[in-house]
C-alpha cells in the first residue's frame, strides 16, 4: 500500500427528512465535523453520493466511513456499502437511544431539548469512533483543532477534496481520474524500480486496489501507465 | 404514510456540505409544516432512492417538487430515477441570483439571510403546490 495524505474519516448522515431522528443524525454529523473532530473528518453528501457523485464515492472507497442513520432502515449505511465500500462503523440513532436510555426527540425541523441531548450523545459516540477508525488517541481537549496545513492546495488531488493525489489522463477518448497513482509512482521509484515491463504487473495491481477499472481497458491502460511512470521518473531525476 | 393519502410531495436535497442544502431543507419544512400542511408531505430522499416501495408508489402517482441546493440537482435527478412522473424542479441558486443582497451562512444553524432565503423559496414552492392542486382538480385526478 502507498502512503496517501493524512487519512480522514468520512461521516455520512442519512439526514432523513421525515423523522426527528433524521435531523438528529444530521446535527450530530455536523457537530463532529465542525467541532469535535475538525480536521480529522469530512462530510460526505449522501444525496450526491447516491446520485453518482464520483468524488465522494472515491473518497469512501479509500477512507474509513462512519454512517449515522436515524432509523433501522439504515439508508446511509446501505447506500454507502452499495455504492462504495462497507462503512467502518454504522451508528443507528434509535439503537443508541435505546441502549443509553435517551429521551425520544421531537421536532424534525428544530430539535427540542431532548433531541439536542440525543444529538450531542450521538456526536460524542461518533467522535470516539473517529479516533478508533483512524487509529489515533483521543485528543486531550474535547475539541480537536483543524490542522493548519490541511487546506494547502494539492495539485492533481481528487475532486472530492480529500487531498488524495490523482492522475488524470485520456485514453481512447475517455477521461479517467485514477486515485493514488502519483503516490504509487513515488513508492515504486523509492524502491528503485525502473520504467520497464518488469514493473507493469505490480503497477497495475497497486492501481487496481484504489480504482475500479472498466473491463477491457487494462491492456491499454497498463501501457499508458508505464509511459506515465517513465515521465514521472524523468521529472524526479530533474529535481 | 398512508397509501391512500394523496398530496403534493416536497423533496429537498438536504445537502450537508453547504448552506444552500440547509436552505432547501428549511424551505421544505416551511411549506409542509406551515404554508401548505394539508396538501403537501415530505418524502425522505435516501429512503426513496434505496427503493422504499411506498415512497416509490407515491412519487410515481403524485406531483413532486424537488428542491435542490446545487447544480448537481440530486433531488430532481433521483426523483426522476425513482419513477416520479410529474416533477417541478426548484433551485436555491435561482433564488440567490434574484436576491444577491442575501448572504446565507451556516449549515446546522442558518443565519438570518439564510432563513430569509428559505422563506422566499418556500413561498414560491407554495405557489407551485397551488398550481399542482389546480391541475389535479381540473384533471379530475383526485
Amino acid at each position: 500500500m502507498v502512503d496517501l495524505p493524512k487519512k480522514k474519516a468520512g461521516i455520512v448522515a442519512c439526514s432523513g427528512e421525515e423523522i426527528p431522528e433524521g435531523t438528529v443524525s444530521r446535527m450530530a454529523a455536523l457537530k463532529v465535523l465542525h467541532e469535535l473532530r475538525r480536521g480529522d473528518t469530512v462530510t460526505i453528501c449522501l444525496p450526491l453520493f447516491l446520485a453518482g457523485g464520483e468524488g465522494d464515492r472515491a473518497f469512501a472507497s479509500v477512507n474509513p466511513t462512519i454512517t449515522i442513520d436515524g432509523c433501522s432502515r439504515r439508508c446511509a449505511a446501505i447506500g454507502t456499502e452499495k455504492y462504495s465500500a462497507r462503512p467502518a462503523v454504522s451508528v443507528v440513532v434509535t439503537d443508541l437511544m435505546e441502549s443509553e436510555q435517551l429521551p425520544r426527540p421531537l421536532g424534525r425541523r428544530r430539535l427540542d431539548a431532548a433531541g439536542e441531548r440525543v444529538a450531542n450523545k450521538v456526536a460524542q459516540v461518533v467522535a470516539e469512533l473517529v479516533d478508533e477508525v483512524l487509529g489515533r488517541p483521543a485528543p486531550k481537549e474535547s475539541v480537536r483543532p483543524a490542522d493548519d496545513h490541511e487546506h494547502e492546495a494539492i495539485v492533481g488531488s481528487c475532486s472530492c477534496g480529500s487531498g488524495i493525489p490523482v492522475l488524470r489522463l485520456t485514453l481512447d477518448g475517455e477521461e479517467y481520474e485514477l486515485i493514488a497513482v502519483p503516490a504509487i509512482f513515488d513508492q515504486l521509484a523509492a524502491a528503485g524500480r525502473v520504467a520497464d515491463r518488469s514493473v507493469m504487473a505490480e503497477l497495475m495491481e497497486q492501481v487496481k486496489i484504489y480504482n475500479s477499472l472498466t473491463v477491457g481497458i487494462e491492456a491499454g491502460l497498463s501501457e499508458r501507465l508505464l509511459d506515465e511512470f517513465r515521465l514521472h521518473l524523468e521529472r524526479r531525476g530533474k529535481r | 404514510m398512508s397509501g391512500e393519502e394523496r398530496k403534493v410531495i416536497v423533496m429537498p436535497c438536504s445537502g450537508i456540505g453547504k448552506s444552500y442544502g440547509a436552505i432547501s431543507r428549511e424551505a421544505a419544512y416551511e411549506v409542509v409544516d406551515e404554508l401548505r400542511p394539508n396538501t403537501t408531505r415530505l418524502v425522505a430522499l435516501s429512503l426513496l432512492v434505496l427503493g422504499d416501495e411506498e415512497r416509490r408508489a407515491a412519487v410515481s402517482r403524485d406531483p413532486v417538487i424537488a428542491i435542490d441546493g446545487c447544480p448537481k440537482l440530486c433531488a430532481a435527478t433521483m426523483a426522476e430515477k425513482s419513477g416520479a412522473g410529474r416533477i417541478t424542479r426548484v433551485s436555491v441558486l435561482d433564488v440567490q441570483k434574484r436576491h444577491r443582497e442575501l448572504k446565507p451562512q451556516g449549515i446546522a444553524q442558518l443565519n438570518e439571510d439564510g432563513l430569509r432565503m428559505a422563506r422566499i423559496l418556500a413561498a414560491e414552492v407554495a405557489g407551485i403546490v397551488d398550481q399542482e392542486e389546480l391541475k389535479t382538480r381540473k384533471g379530475g385526478d383526485r
